[in-house]
């Protein structure tokens, strides 16, 4: 954590993170108004003493909306990584493990899946199982699990032939015990990394889906659905796109940022 | 040499002090060093890893990274100071009146230009030769250093010459522009014995031929003696002990340079316990083989040419029981090949027989088996997982094979450490609060925890200090005195092999050329291999050393 604390971009991430994170929990409880309740008086109107953030088109709190949606963004955003580390790293060390035959056949079928982008491979996704927060999660965490079995399969490939792991071969120790014990305490290092990047890319692709109408509904305070909601009334009052959008560019950027220190602070050739 | 007076020394070294900032602090990396070599003197640098000696011919070639400081001193070439030199006048001088060698040639020549390109650059650049006369000059320079057809070697990129080559292109390239000095940085450390005796020989012709005054880094003392005027010997950034080769290989006066002698391998040194009278094998291996490509019958449908490669092949010998067996061979032989397939890491062709029972097969190998013939990796740092103690990696085996009830694990772990010279209190570190050699010891102790009856040891003393080497060679001993473990002792060090060898196996090209007992080995009737390899490898007299220090060494 000092490490990490060492370099400004990671002082930059955590301060952001630490902004983000506190919303989710206390949001609820810090949110002046209901979200959902309606001022019709004080339609589309810009920050004031009243309404820090502005109001949108139904006169609802726009602050009390970012704090109650900070929640479901985030939610969002690490249940769709978690989704695709679980499912890429599974796939990607089993084909490191194994290698030969298992591991082209599974990297081949891969490799084809990363060819296609992965917003548009999301939309297939959404479009095959249909719209909501439940679907758009299940479509990220599929699209991002080819390239994290490629990190997780290079992670276990550089650890397999290490000699401590020849050693524990020539011992005689069951696979799941040179998996679990050797190979992946030493490979969790870049997944970790790489997943806290991908969080980011995660909420991002979740707010596009909102935005696109695909991913959470209305009433959700969900961001990008925010957005898309405020698109309409964009030139009556940016407000309403400028709040949610730096939200998300904000937890976007921390992740990101936090990350990138992350890996840095993973790296043994700085680390001495 | 025009611009330095024949009586004057070419580099003159002077109360040079250097440090690196690092996170830590800074570090001072050399403390107060001073040397100096004449025209035709070769000035040798020796030391372990870590005592300067690659940062010294950095700072004379003044290629310091940005966290480096000189602090004190001057560095003279012909009488000129370098440190504080214009980055113009120093891009000039180097290549044309200081040239370097390095030790690795595959990383030292640019792989995307030809041989002979490379050459013609210096010759271009320092001489201003037009790329016609460049091109004559550049087969001369490559046909002095024994390259027998420089016009093919000028047109070949890297990848298609091999390690010697490569290197006598460097060299070429190094003595392309008669410099007054050439420093060599351990030229023949990455190259296979015969190889770099060969280089050392072209060095040797080369200088007495242009009388060029050479600094030669390296921590082989017996090659050291072979090349060197004089030397210089380092220790933890400071010289502690400089003169003549003889002298100070001779008669040693500092306490360091006299452990670093004591400690050199001498066949004449016995380390060995008694032979074993048991004529029964403990393990025997009757023809194996270990193949690394066999082409798929698609391949060989396709072209039919196409041969499977062969790692080792035919390979027969045997082990008795408590007796320690050498297996000696450059590398590529088949030597760690051979230690694989012993162990189950390799599939393999052919037999292996051990306590009376016959594998045919690396699945085959049982527990038991794995339990009984234990394996030593070369690198420290790559044999012992970094996430787990010391002691959960001693206890591993011991749970493993249920060697102990649990509750005494920990005694045992203790026990096994003391075993090996280092303190209980290691059992709870981490692999990288550890130097290499207290690493090697803790791989070494859970190869002996599994109470085996044939331990391997790859190349364990090859990448260690020869301070430590000698440390971890009479602990493997002792270690095989109180268990009575046999051993298979895989090693490119001749001279090792000979202090501690019963019966020494010779291997090259993935075959066994020969094996004999160690007493046999200067028999004339030796296969020539094996002849070339013994006289490769001086030995060094035994310096006479004082009473305490003879005693210390025992």
């Amino acid at each position: 954590m000092r490490k990490i604390l060492s370099s400004p971009s990671g002082v930059v991430g955590v301060m952001l993170l630490t902004v983000v994170m506190s919303a989710a929990a206390f949001g609820p409880w810090l949110a002046p108004y209901d979200p959902q309740l309606f001022h019709a008086q004080n339609r589309l109107e810009g920050p004031s003493i009243a309404h820090w953030l502005g109001t949108d088109h139904y006169g609802r709190d726009m602050l009390s909306r970012i704090l109650n949606g900070a929640r479901s963004t985030v939610l969002f955003g690490l249940g769709a990584t978690a989704l695709g580390v679980c499912a890429g790293s599974i796939i990607g060390v089993v084909a490191g493990v194994e290698g030969g035959r298992t591991d082209s056949v599974i990297m081949r079928l891969l490799d084809g899946m990363l060819a296609m982008p992965e917003l548009l491979f999301t939309l297939l996704i959404v479009t095959l199982l249909g719209g909501g927060t439940l679907q758009a999660l299940l479509a990220v965490g599929v699209a991002f699990t080819p390239g994290m079995a490629r990190i997780a399969r290079s992670a276990v490939l550089s650890v397999r032939t290490r000699e401590y792991v020849l050693a524990a071969r020539a011992r005689g120790e069951s696979r799941a015990w040179i998996v679990l014990r050797e190979v992946m305490p030493n490979a969790i290092g870049p997944i970790i990394v790489e997943a806290t990047i991908r969080v980011s890319f995660a909420i991002m692709i979740g707010a596009t889906l909102g935005f696109l109408g695909l991913g959470a509904q209305p009433p959700s305070t969900e961001w990008g659905l925010m957005v898309s909601e405020a698109r309409q009334f964009m030139f009556r009052n940016p407000w309403g796109v400028i709040v949610p959008g730096i939200a998300i560019a904000m937890t976007a950027m921390g992740f990101n940022l936090f990350g990138d220190a992350l890996r840095d602070a993973f790296d043994p050739k700085r680390s001495h | 040499m025009p611009e330095t007076a024949p009586d004057q020394p070419v580099l003159e070294v002077q109360n040079y002090s250097m440090a690196y900032d690092t996170e830590a602090g800074r570090v001072e990396a050399l403390k107060n060093v001073s040397l100096s070599v004449r025209p035709g003197e070769t000035h040798a640098i020796v030391g372990e890893s870590g005592s300067g000696k690659t940062t010294l011919a950095w700072a004379i070639m003044r290629y310091l990274p940005d966290n480096a400081h000189d602090l004190n001193g001057a560095i003279l070439l012909g009488g000129s100071d370098l440190i504080g030199m214009s980055q113009v006048a120093l891009t000039d001088l180097r290549g044309r009146r200081v040239s370097m060698v390095y030790q690795d040639p595959s990383s030292s020549l640019n792989p995307s230009m030809t041989l002979g390109d490379q050459v013609s650059e210096v010759l271009r650049r320092h001489r201003g030769m037009l790329p016609a006369e460049a091109r004559i000059e550049t087969e001369a320079a490559l046909k002095r250093t024994g390259i027998r057809d420089p016009a093919a070697i000028m047109k070949r990129y890297p990848h298609e010459a091999s390690g010697g080559e490569k290197q006598r292109v460097i060299i070429a390239t190094a003595f392309a522009c008669n410099p007054e000095l050439i420093i060599f940085d351990e030229p023949t450390t990455a190259l296979d014995i015969l190889t770099a005796n060969q280089i050392i020989e072209l060095f040797l012709k080369l200088r007495d031929e242009t009388g060029v005054a050479a600094i030669y880094i390296s921590h082989d003392l017996g090659l050291v003696s072979r090349v060197a005027d004089t030397v210089s010997v380092l220790y933890q950034g400071e010289v502690v002990e400089q003169g003549d080769v003889a002298t100070v290989f001779g008669a040693p006066v500092h306490p360091y340079t006299q452990r670093l002698l004591a400690s050199l391998p001498r066949p004449a040194d016995r380390l060995a316990i008694d032979a074993p009278n048991d004529d029964a094998a403990l393990m025997t291996l009757e023809n194996v083989g270990v193949c690394y490509y066999a082409p798929s019958l698609l391949t060989r449908l396709l072209e039919p040419k196409t041969t499977a490669v062969y790692g080792a092949r035919n390979i027969s010998f045997s082990v008795k029981p408590g007796e320690l067996l050498g297996v000696v061979g450059e590398s590529g032989s088949g030597k760690s090949t051979i230690a694989k397939a012993a162990t189950g890491l390799h599939p393999f062709e052919g037999k292996i027989t051990f306590d009376g029972k016959t594998y045919e097969n690396a699945k085959a190998f049982n527990r038991e088996y794995r339990r009984q013939v234990q394996i030593i990796f070369q690198h420290p740092d790559g044999s012992l997982n970094p996430r787990e103690t010391i002691g959960r990696i001693l206890a591993r085996p011991l749970l493993l094979y249920g060697l102990v009830p649990r509750v005494q694990v920990a005694d045992r772990v203790a026990e096994l450490l003391e075993m090996v010279l280092l303190p209980r209190e290691f059992a709870s570190r981490f692999p990288h609060q550890l130097s290499g050699g207290q690493k090697q010891r803790v791989a070494i102790a859970r190869a002996f925890a599994a109470e085996p009856k044939l331990v391997i040891c790859d190349e364990i003393t090859a990448s260690l200090d020869v301070s430590v080497q000698a440390v971890m060679a009479r602990l493997l001993v002792d270690l095989q005195t109180r268990s009575g473990a046999a051993c298979i002792f895989i090693t490119h060090d001749l001279n090792l092999v000979r202090q501690l060898a019963h019966r020494i196996v010779v291997m090259r090209d993935g075959a066994v050329v020969e094996s004999f007992a160690t007493e046999n080995s200067e028999q004339p009737d030796r296969a020539p291999y094996t002849q070339d390899l013994i006289n490769a490898v001086p030995v060094l007299a035994r310096p006479t050393l004082p009473k305490e220090i003879e005693e210390l060494l025992q």
